[in-house]
């Protein structure tokens, strides 16, 4: 009896493994693979598959982003969410930039010159000297908590002056990470609107500005907003 | 990667077992179509967070789903059951006829049994993977397959021969 039990263990565990043939099969097994073998087919998962990808994108969030062409610092990118302008870019190709809209806004790239009007728009205005502040909304939620203080106290230095990066520390309440605050200013996803060329050294001195043109770029806007004499 | 971009990754590479298996265990292409849709879609709602096994992960989530459209639909089918008492049983055929028998005895098994059965025969899953994508050890996986086929030989016996 126990022998005849392991024969038709045996039997199963081959039957399960799809290691038998039909022959050897019980009705059990015959009755549930002509029922359940063959699987929905191909023309029905091609249809589901092709619905699976159609809501994927529905669902989606989006970034909208478009070029901003020839302002005096050169072509920017933009990139707008629902919540607001979340990155400015100096230059660089259009598929890096909406590599990194993937990547740190987990959003789907899509290149719109409509949704991007109003920050197009005020960024030339701004920096051909014909705009003092922006109306548009930043979209600070895909920062580090950290960062996003250090960006919301430059947002806070007015147009015309400047502040230190210690003075920055301090009003976030960390005096003394000033190092961290250039380190946060630095990786700042959107510059310009975002004054972090605001931000000085102690000694006055300009330090460090990661856009394209480096200190050239950072004189050149504090000059546009008086902060400097030419 | 944008998460859509490696969710629709996992449909291409994982969906089509996925889909079979949603398929054998809801026994409705349409139930399935829609299990496999909200399958894919929770996936995308847990952007962010590494996957280390996106397949057995899949199935897990794909049980989940199946499992919450069955209670819904076995409500759904007792608010309906007058209704359907008064409508004609529809005409079927030889192969529609062992098909809803056999669905009819599968479907009576308990949920575990029933989805141990089908993973571990028809989606080639080995039992440490059907505890992944269930929970519990694999002995318990192979267990209620085991629990399965003794209802089934039961269902289907033998012909004396």
């Amino acid at each position: 009896m126990s022998k005849h039990k392991d024969n038709e263990d045996r039997d199963l565990e081959r039957w399960l493994a799809r290691a038998s043939r039909p022959s050897a099969s019980p009705s059990f097994a015959v009755a549930l693979d002509a029922a359940y073998g063959a699987g929905p087919g191909e023309a029905a998962w091609a249809r589901a598959r092709r619905r699976v990808h159609d809501r994927l994108k529905a669902s989606e969030p989006r970034v909208y982003y478009d070029r901003v062409e020839a302002t005096p610092v050169g072509p920017l990118w933009v990139a707008m969410t629902d919540l607001g302008l979340a990155a400015v870019s100096y230059g660089g190709t259009e598929s890096a930039f909406a590599g990194w809209i993937g990547r740190h806004l987990q959003a789907s790239p899509v290149r719109s010159a409509e949704r991007t009007t109003v920050a197009r728009r005020e960024l030339r205005e701004y920096l051909a000297g014909r705009r003092t502040s922006f109306t548009l909304p930043v979209d600070l939620t895909h920062v580090t908590s950290f960062q996003r203080r250090v960006l919301e106290a430059a947002q806070a230095v007015p147009r015309g002056q400047v502040a230190t990066y210690g003075e920055i520390g301090r009003r976030i309440g960390r005096p003394g990470a000033a190092r961290a605050v250039g380190q946060a200013l630095g990786s700042n996803p959107v510059p310009i609107v975002v004054p972090c060329h605001r931000v000085l050294a102690s000694d006055g001195s300009l330090r460090g500005y990661s856009g394209r043109g480096g200190l050239q770029t950072k004189r050149r806007l504090l000059t546009l907003e008086g902060a400097l004499l030419v | 990667m944008a998460p859509a971009e490696q969710v629709g990754l996992w449909v291409d590479r994982h969906g089509q077992e996925i889909h079979a298996y949603l398929w054998r265990f809801l026994g409705d292409a349409q139930d399935a179509e829609d299990a496999l849709q909200e399958t894919f879609l929770r996936a995308l709602r847990y952007r962010g967070r590494p996957v280390a096994e996106p397949r057995a992960w899949l199935y897990a989530v794909a049980g989940n789903v199946a499992r919450s459209q069955l209670r819904r639909r076995q409500r759904d089918e007792a608010r309906f059951s007058q209704l359907d008492d008064e409508t004609p049983a529809p005409e079927t055929t030889g192969g529609r006829d062992l098909w809803e028998s056999v669905r009819r005895v599968v479907e009576a098994l308990p949920v575990k049994q029933r989805q141990a059965l089908l993973l571990r025969r028809y989606q080639g899953l080995s039992y440490g993977e059907i505890a992944r994508a269930v929970g519990g050890s694999a002995e318990s996986a192979r267990a209620n397959v085991y629990q399965a086929v003794r209802r089934l030989r039961a269902a289907f016996p033998e012909e004396v021969r």
